[in-house]
């Protein structure tokens, strides 16, 4: 977290919604297939990589979503040191996993931008923008889907009933807060 | 616009795919004993049928992965969808 730039400068507050960024939180995407790679990380955070599509875990420290039959993303559940660009469970991976060639770990903290969502009028908000058919979503928590909001790659990440978390690449980000913040005006 | 049940993601709407053209085409086994007519033949020619086709498509907005289809493209009806790497199930 050493060029950190944020696209949401402050919390902002609409009826029956409430918009922050989450920062800084560590992201780490990891790849691989085989058993050995899934026992590995198994071992080391302390948590099962989620097989089922769709799905998240969560331990106390970290939550890992889903991403695809052989990619996941687990990241922090608290918030990091904001002049520490180093993290130590990365460190451990990456000895562990991707110098063994069992697979890929690859930290994308500064790639994504995590932003939360807050309140009722949340999927209100998501399916003025979006393709996807949150009705079954919107009820299962964990759930996370990757799909298009405006044209734009995001994964939206159901944390609790009625909150998520949404990652969008960092360059996108500003232009995503302004489509919310219009967006949500009108809701 | 139509839904693509994705064999990873499960439904999801047509426009987080990408067409990747028609599959099962295989590469020739010793492409330096073909001809520059018989090359041309694998690189560029497709059979674009009004019906049904054989088709690659890409998730690119979701899992990333590739799988066939069988599509009618007159109305874009979905008759199978299938894994990549598995045989085509009609021939």
């Amino acid at each position: 977290m050493l060029n950190y730039q944020s696209s949401i400068k402050e919390e902002k507050t609409y009826s029956g919604l409430i918009v922050k960024e989450v920062v800084p939180v560590m992201k780490l995407n990891l790849r691989g297939k085989n058993r050995e790679f899934l026992s590995t990380i198994g071992k080391n955070i302390n948590m099962t990589l989620p097989l089922e599509a769709n799905t998240s875990s969560s331990s106390d420290n970290y939550t890992s979503m889903w991403l695809s039959p052989d990619e996941w993303m687990i990241i922090s559940n608290y918030t990091a040191d904001k002049e520490n660009n180093n993290y130590q469970i990365e460190k451990l991976l990456f000895s562990k996993i991707s110098k063994t060639n069992l697979g890929a770990v690859t930290d994308v903290s500064d790639q994504f931008v995590m932003i939360n969502l807050k309140g009722e009028k949340i999927f209100d908000l998501l399916s003025t923008g979006c393709p996807f058919n949150f009705n079954e979503f919107k009820k299962k928590n964990g759930a996370v889907t990757q799909t298009l909001l405006l044209q734009i790659d995001v994964i939206i990440h159901l944390k609790e009933i009625n909150t998520v978390n949404l990652f969008v690449r960092r360059s996108f980000s500003e232009h995503l807060m302004s489509w919310i913040d219009d967006a949500a005006s009108r809701l | 616009m139509f839904i693509i049940n994705c064999p990873f993601c499960g439904e999801r709407d047509q426009s987080e795919f990408k067409a990747g053209g028609e599959a099962h085409i295989e590469r020739p086994k010793q492409p330096t004993e073909l001809n520059d007519e018989e090359w041309a033949e694998y690189l560029f020619m497709r059979k674009n049928i009004k019906g049904i086709q054989f088709e690659r498509w890409n998730h690119a907005h979701g899992c990333r992965k590739w799988f066939n289809m069988l599509r009618d493209t007159s109305n874009d009806e979905i008759k199978l969808i299938y894994k990549m790497g598995e045989k085509s199930p009609i021939e």
